[in-house]
């Protein structure tokens, strides 16, 4: 029973919990159905690409280069479209460029055997400079956005599933996907072996190099999968879609329980991590306080959840000492 | 010659960069002048300080991630006090103490709560940003007072103050690494338990790493200031990882104790020309992020390869000696 309490999902969990009580003494509006499923269409994004994001840091990596690769994605199925291939080849072109940059960034990192943060910082410009320069192609220059989609796409940006918003949807069945890929698969324990302890890993014959490809592809097609659904739900593809996603992301997969050392980390914990740091953002707005200052908010919540845990562990690290010494 | 362009980035890199320099020249007349060196020190210079902040913390294999907010913060620190008609001296000393105390929270959190660097200093960032938005209220602050520009104003040698004051940190940093405390934060970095096994105060080296990179921000937020007159939300968004990309470039080793300040320097320039080149090719700016990723990257793997290529070929000489009798090692070690 402690150790479920103890959980970290579960601290986390009760986060949300008071954080929706807080915002829901301030403005009751705040709490209505509607309003709490609609809401999640502003940030699920986030938690598209968060959760493959886990599996790359808890395999040992981390990606900064899918902020631009939703963009990069976007504009590629926004071509695809504009010259006028149907709708099944534009999205699996936009699939295809995710998961190329995916391929890309984990080919580079096992070539040079350097800090995948290097890496991917690299192919963050490399990406958005090449998005930049492709939307430059089909005339819309700079920072406009390519429209013209047909209706039976834009119309899924705002579909409903089961009564539950399409992009929400979209997130948690792709999210259940990879809980199952990571926790119960034979995959998922290779990801935790190979953060764990790299070397050993490949000792023991671990496909160590394609497990970590893997973590990094499935990245790409999450961003691939968040560009194509912001393009549904604004009606056009534009270069700056994730650039928002970088920072929130990477923080909800911190705030999730994934080590940046690799090794640890929870696809559930990230999911409600995500949620909270969505739900803080709108709960802010709703109560009338500036987004900036939400911003604030935010990167405070995860220096003081963080500082927290380590502040825990340093604390369960001395008390068995004391304890052992006082018998 | 392998082995001298992969043993010295440094030489290699000054080498690329005059190349692309001169071939730059040849297609565009008139930018091999003096006046363009003096630009492309000009433009980097806000670039340049917080690269030489990252610096010191990358040694202590720590990274710092919040330059750009902490840029923003203390350039507005200097723009609010600046515009309440307090004195030039006293809101700059404001501004560097803003500055380092934002230095200071980083070096808490990872020196002493413990907090992987890149998570907490992914944190301030959000939050130091936050906070300039709140001093704010999200408003630029314009109108600065002349004496603030005039610290950026270049002057007839071609060299504004703060490019001086850059170049004096920059033979600052170099002498305080040649130094005896300098070489602790190279070891810092090198080997953390060692470091601790030998007596260093490896806490208070990387919290003063952190510290410093606060105060070279700010020092980059009153360049950033001076030279553009007024002060915008976004200030140094996105800077703190064209600061990393560079320092990369100049060959400074993101697992720390590996890295030398001329790195520093030539890998700023070489970005900043990069940009500059661009300008004087008529490229439309748009190309800038691509050329500069793509150029980044290669440099990377053609770096990366070498380096395993060295390593294998060291290791392959090794057990060639090991074979052999010892009349043979020294010719051996020479062809290694």
């Amino acid at each position: 029973m402690k150790k479920l309490v103890m959980r970290w999902e579960v601290l986390l969990l009760a986060l949300l919990v008071i954080e929706l009580i807080v915002f829901g003494m301030i403005n009751p509006r705040f709490l209505r159905t509607s309003s709490l499923l609609y809401g999640t269409s502003d940030f699920v994004q986030v938690g598209i690409v968060a959760v493959p994001l886990t599996l790359v840091i808890i395999a040992g990596g981390i990606d900064v280069s899918f902020a631009s690769t939703v963009g990069l994605c976007a504009i590629t199925f926004g071509i695809a479209n504009f010259f006028g291939l149907p709708l099944a080849a534009s999205l699996a072109v936009g699939f295809g460029t995710g998961a190329l940059a995916g391929v890309l960034n984990a080919t580079i990192i096992r070539l040079t055997r350097l800090q995948p943060l290097v890496v991917t910082l690299g192919s963050l410009y490399l990406f958005s400079g090449a998005a930049t320069v492709l939307s430059g192609v089909v005339g819309a220059n700079g920072y406009e956005g390519i429209g013209g989609f047909p209706t039976a796409f834009t119309n899924l940006g705002y579909a409903q599933v089961l009564g539950v918003p399409m992009p929400l949807f979209v997130f948690l069945c792709f999210s259940a996907v990879l809980l199952v890929l990571l926790h119960m698969t034979r995959f998922g324990r290779l990801v935790f072996q190979v953060g764990q302890n790299e070397e050993a890993a490949r000792h023991s014959g671990m496909p160590v190099a394609r497990i970590q490809m893997w973590t990094y592809v499935l990245t790409g097609l999450a961003a691939a999968l968040a560009g194509l659904l912001l393009s549904a739900y604004f009606g056009s593809a534009r270069v700056d879609l994730g650039g928002a996603t970088l920072l929130p992301a990477i923080t909800a997969a911190v705030l999730g329980g994934a080590s940046i050392y690799g090794g640890k980390g929870s696809v559930l914990g990230t999911i409600i991590a995500t949620f909270v740091i969505g739900y803080l953002q709108q709960g802010l707005q709703m109560s009338g306080v500036p987004s900036q200052i939400s911003s604030a908010l935010s990167g405070a919540l995860l220096v003081i959840v963080v500082a927290f845990r380590h502040g825990l562990a340093l604390l369960s690290a001395f008390v068995p000492a004391r304890s052992s010494q006082t018998n | 010659m392998l082995n001298w362009i992969a043993r010295d980035r440094v030489a290699t890199l000054l080498l690329v960069t005059i190349a692309v320099l001169l071939a730059v020249g040849v297609a565009a007349p008139g930018f091999l002048a003096p006046s363009t060196a003096s630009m492309i020190w000009s433009n980097g210079l806000v670039l340049m300080l917080i690269a030489l902040g990252v610096f010191p913390v990358i040694l202590t294999r720590n990274i710092d991630v919040s330059g750009g907010s902490v840029l923003g913060l203390s350039a507005i620190t200097l723009g609010l006090s600046l515009n309440a008609g307090i004195a030039m001296p006293i809101a700059i000393a404001m501004t560097l103490g803003a500055g380092l105390a934002a230095g200071a929270v980083n070096g808490v959190l990872v020196a002493v709560l413990g907090v992987p660097s890149i998570v907490a200093t992914l944190g301030t960032l959000g939050l130091f940003r936050g906070v300039m938005l709140i001093a704010t209220g999200g408003e630029w602050i314009e109108e600065l007072p002349e004496t603030l520009k005039a610290l950026g104003a270049k002057s007839l040698s071609g060299l504004s103050v703060m490019g001086i004051c850059t170049g004096l940190v920059i033979i600052a940093v170099w002498a305080f690494l040649r130094s005896r405390r300098g070489r602790w934060v190279m070891v810092v970095g090198d080997n953390r338990a060692a470091a601790r096994h030998l007596g260093l105060p490896v806490k208070r080296i990387e919290f003063l790493a952190f510290v410093w990179g606060g105060g070279m921000a700010a020092l980059a937020g009153i360049t950033f200031a001076s030279q553009i007159g007024f002060v915008p939300n976004q200030a140094g968004t996105g800077i703190e990882l064209r600061a990393i990309a560079a320092l990369v470039l100049g060959g400074i080793s993101l697992l720390g104790g590996v890295g030398s300040v001329a790195g520093v320097v030539i890998g700023v320039i070489f970005f900043t020309s990069i940009d500059t080149a661009l300008v004087f090719l008529k490229i439309p700016a748009y190309w800038n992020d691509l050329i500069g990723g793509a150029m980044l990257l290669t440099v990377l793997l053609i770096d990366g390869r070498l380096r395993i290529a060295l390593e294998a070929r060291d290791r392959a000489a090794r057990y060639h000696r090991g074979d052999a009798q010892a009349p043979q090692s020294q010719k051996l070690e020479d062809a290694a």
